[in-house]
This record gives structure tokens, C-alpha cells and sequence, in this order.
């Protein structure tokens, strides 16, 4: 209890990091949804290994073109870490929204190439680079770096951006996403909700990514959707109920590897991990016990 | 439809389609698997846009849209409510929360297609025909000036299908809906529909149920004998 003592304490040292990862605990959920039902999981793999291959390539710029960086951790260089992963986010999740779309070839294996050659290339890239080696290496690798005022602020915001537009267009992201043809019919520009929609996905993993790395943000996007989803009984439960288990277990894992001396990153996904496999014996229990019928999806 | 071609990406399935649908008729669609039947409803829903020709309406008609409940993912957590509710989005600009009476509406649509007892479960624990009366109670929310339903039966067992298609025809009566109904049910459309479009080898048959669903007729369009 000491140790939540210390987490809670206004001079915690990591204080802005405990915030920022409670943060995108909450908020990834909210846009996984998306994902998850429109059956995008691998996108949710590869996206956040992208976007951090982005941050790599941004703060490899000024080396390659002869530009002295000042200082680390300073605001130009988290501003420069932000354009890039924002880009490579947004310009994935359209040119891999676009192709499957067109659905030809193998989704899977483009996603799967996407994933692996981003991830090598970041660690690559990070590794001949005197400002990589000194903190951004380790976000990628899933650990909690301390972070500015000025960042936690500018992450509240974005995140907050996100959970606005998502509530008050959930309506017509729910429909393009559902039943397309229904909403052509009801004269919905479908393409431009869809750019939406994307557009949120992108610019979400890219500051999730910035703030906890992309093993986190994977997590967070994925396993408590996939959760909750064994017993949401309707899309309101499921949204909200998601986003809660993200922001609890984002806390939790944050206290557990804080107390007995763990990464965070992978601390976060292991509990993630093990509150899905606990929903899920018990789901199963329950269903054996009520003889619910199956869905088949 | 003028010299109207449909088909996907460029590739015409069926090219040379001159025909018109009349306000408050209903008609039948027919045709074998893959003969064009389920892209020309998308066409004429603007889902699919055509390869070539013309497609006019007079006004700016309102379709209510039933697809087939098998195109709609399991995995959305969406009670039948939900799924129903989606109907009067049409109406409600983007951002605008949902007026009560907007919900009160749907509630009748259901009500209407009996669907209202069942409506508050999970849509995806529903037997296939209470899908589809929850997917016409949609298309009844759009306040629909054409009802469009894409093989509304299949998979329905035969008490359900009887009751769906009595319950299609009261209300094509009672509002004057036009109906368009995609199916392969022979006995069905003899009873219920008035006239048919018949899409068989590339060729396209228009005319009353009366005309085309002769024995001697049908023998002719399948050059059988009997």
C-alpha cells in the first residue's frame, strides 16, 4: 500500500506518466472498438509498430541532414517524434484501409510484413541515433519514460479531441461501420465517415504510441474490447465497460510493475492478458451453466 | 432504367436494361444464382454504381433497404432496438442527438412487424426471422417510398416465410409502398407480387406475374417440354 501511496502522491516522481498511460488505457479502447468490429485486428498490431518506425525516421532527420538537435526530451524533439509518428500512422492506416477495401491479395501477409519490417527498422534506426539510445529506444521497448507537463497536456488534449468526436458522431461511425449499404441508402457520405473514422484510428495509436510505445497501445486497443466484448449486451455497455477495464488495468499495471520493480509496458499487457483469460473461463462457465446459445460470428 | 448496364469494376453482368418500375407496384425479381439479381437492386439503391446507361426516378425517393440478415456481422454487440434504430438516422443530422420521438417511432415500427417482443435481445441470438422482421421494421423507420428487400426468406422456415410475405403485402396495400423483393420463391410471387422481372442468361423478361409465370411461358424461357 505504500507503494499506491507513493503513485498517488503529487510529488511522484512519474506522476505524468501514471496519468498519460491511465489516459490511453482509457481512451484506446473507445477507437479498438472500431477496430475489432470491423474485423481490423492485424491492423491494430501493425499500426503502432508503424507509427513508432515514424518516430524513429523523424528523429533520424536531423542526422541525416546535418541539423543539430539542442537537447534531449525538449520540445522540438518531441514535436518533431510527433509529426512522424502522426504521418506514418495516418498514411498506413489509409494506403491498408485502401487496399483492403479493394480486397485482393492477403491482407494477413501485408499486415504481418508491415508489422515486422516497421518494428526492425525502428529498433534499427533508434539504435544509430545518440537521441534514441537515450529514452525513445526504451518507450519502444515498452518502458514509462517521464514526461513534461507540456506533453501530458498535449496528450490530454488529442486524447480528449478523440473522445469528443467519437461521442458525437458515434451515430454514422456505427452505421458506415455496420451496414455500409444502409447508409448509402440514407444518402451518407460513406467515404467521408470512413476517412473519419480512420483518420481517429491514426491520430490515436500515434499519440498512444508517443506516450507508452506501441506494445501498450497494441494492448490497450485490443484486449479489453476483445473482453468486454464476451458480454456486452449492447454497444453503450460495451464501449464504456471497455474503456473502464482499460483505464483500471492501466493503473494496476502501473502499481504492480511500480511495487515489485517491472517494466510497464509489458506489465500492462500480462494483466490485460490475465483479465481476458479470467473473462473468459468465466464466460464460458456461465454459458456451460445457463446453456446460452453460441454466437456465431 | 435506359439502356442500363450493371456489373462490378467496369464488367458488365447485364447490359441493356429498358425498364420501369411503377409507383405502388410490387414486383418480384428473379433469376438463378448469379444471374445479376442482388447487383441490380444495388444499383438501383446507388450501392453499386452502373457500368453504363441511365437510371432515373421522379422526385428523390426514399428506399427502404431490407439486405439479407447474413450481410450483417454477428460481432456487434446491437440488440434488435439498435439494429432497427438505425432507420431514422437518415433523418437526423450528423452530431444531433436522437429525438424521443424518433425512438417512440421505431418502437412502432416494430410494433408493427411484431418484432417489439424480441427487439430488447441481442440481434445476433435472433432466429432468422425475427432478423428480417426487425430489418423491415428498420426500413419501415426510413418512412420508406420503396420498400427494396434482398431475399428476405432465405433461411426462414416456411410458417415464418408465409407470415412475412402476408405481412409485405398488408402493408403494400394498406400505404401504397412500392415493393421491389429479390427471390428465388416461385409459389410466393404467384401469390403475392404483381408484376416480375425475370433476369435469365444474360436476358432480361419484364412483365405482370400473370404474363410470365405461365407454365407455357416459363417452359419457353427454360426450353423445357412438359
Amino acid at each position: 500500500m505504500e507503494s499506491l501511496r507513493e503513485i498517488l502522491s503529487p510529488d511522484f516522481l512519474l506522476r505524468n506518466s501514471v496519468y498519460t498511460s491511465v489516459l490511453v488505457g482509457f481512451i484506446c479502447p473507445l477507437v479498438g472498438v472500431y477496430l475489432v468490429l470491423r474485423r481490423l485486428v492485424f491492423m491494430g498490431v501493425a499500426l503502432p509498430q508503424v507509427s513508432s518506425t515514424g518516430v524513429a525516421v523523424a528523429l533520424s532527420l536531423p542526422l541525416w541532414l546535418g541539423i543539430k538537435m539542442t537537447e534531449h526530451g525538449s520540445h522540438s524533439e518531441h514535436l518533431l517524434a510527433f509529426v512522424g509518428s502522426t504521418v506514418f500512422s495516418l498514411i498506413a492506416i489509409l494506403v491498408l484501409a485502401f487496399m483492403e477495401r479493394r480486397g485482393r491479395g492477403l491482407p494477413e501477409g501485408r499486415l504481418g510484413t508491415a508489422y515486422v519490417v516497421a518494428a526492425a527498422l525502428s529498433i534499427l534506426l533508434l539504435s544509430k541515433n545518440r537521441f534514441g539510445e537515450a529514452g525513445w529506444l526504451d518507450l519502444l521497448k515498452g518502458e514509462v519514460i517521464t514526461i513534461s507537463n507540456f506533453d501530458l497536456a498535449l496528450t490530454a488534449a488529442a486524447l480528449l479531441l478523440v473522445l469528443a468526436v467519437l461521442g458525437i458522431f458515434h451515430k454514422e461511425l456505427l452505421l458506415v461501420s455496420f451496414d455500409r449499404a444502409l447508409a448509402v441508402t440514407l444518402r451518407k457520405n460513406v467515404v467521408l465517415w470512413d476517412a473519419i473514422m480512420y483518420l481517429l484510428i491514426g491520430f490515436t495509436v500515434s499519440i498512444a504510441v508517443l506516450s507508452v510505445g506501441p506494445l501498450i497501445s497494441f494492448g490497450f486497443l485490443l484486449i479489453p474490447v476483445l473482453t468486454v466484448r464476451l458480454f456486452a449486451r449492447n454497444m453503450r455497455q460495451f464501449t464504456i465497460t471497455a474503456s473502464i477495464v482499460g483505464g483500471v488495468a492501466s493503473f494496476l499495471g502501473f502499481w504492480i510493475a511500480y511495487e515489485w520493480d517491472l517494466p510497464v509496458g509489458p506489465t500492462d499487457v500480462v494483466l490485460l492478458g490475465i483479465i481476458f483469460a479470467v473473462v473468459w473461463i468465466g464466460h464460458g462457465l456461465v454459458r456451460v451453466f445457463k446453456k446460452q446459445p453460441r454466437e456465431i460470428t | 432504367m435506359s439502356n442500363l448496364a450493371i456489373g462490378y469494376e467496369g464488367h458488365a453482368v447485364l447490359s441493356g436494361i429498358s425498364l420501369s418500375v411503377a409507383r405502388s407496384s410490387f414486383t418480384a425479381i428473379l433469376g438463378a444464382n448469379g444471374s445479376g439479381k442482388s447487383t441490380l437492386l444495388k444499383t438501383l439503391l446507388g450501392i453499386q454504381r452502373p457500368v453504363s446507361g441511365e437510371l432515373r426516378f421522379l422526385g428523390q425517393p426514399v428506399f427502404g433497404y431490407v439486405p439479407q440478415s447474413v450481410e450483417l456481422d454477428t460481432l456487434y454487440p446491437l440488440t434488435g432496438f439498435d439494429v432497427a434504430l438505425m432507420g431514422v438516422y437518415g433523418r437526423i443530422r450528423a452530431g444531433r442527438l436522437l429525438p424521443r420521438g424518433e425512438q417512440d417511432f421505431v418502437q412502432e415500427c416494430l410494433r408493427a412487424t411484431a418484432a417489439d417482443g424480441f427487439a430488447r435481445k441481442k440481434f445476433s441470438q435472433l432466429s432468422g426471422g425475427q432478423k428480417q422482421r426487425v430489418l423491415i421494421a428498420r426500413a419501415l423507420a426510413t418512412k420508406p417510398d420503396v420498400l427494396v428487400l434482398d431475399e428476405p426468406t432465405a433461411g426462414v422456415d416456411a410458417a415464418a416465410t408465409h407470415a412475412l410475405l402476408e405481412f409485405i403485402s398488408r402493408i403494400h396495400q394498406e400505404r401504397r409502398l412500392t415493393i421491389l423483393l429479390v427471390t428465388h420463391d416461385l409459389p410466393l410471387v404467384r401469390k403475392h407480387a404483381e408484376q416480375v422481372i425475370w433476369l435469365h442468361e444474360g436476358k432480361i423478361l419484364h412483365g405482370t406475374v400473370r404474363e410470365l409465370l405461365t407454365p407455357e411461358r416459363m417452359a419457353e424461357i427454360f426450353e423445357i417440354e412438359i
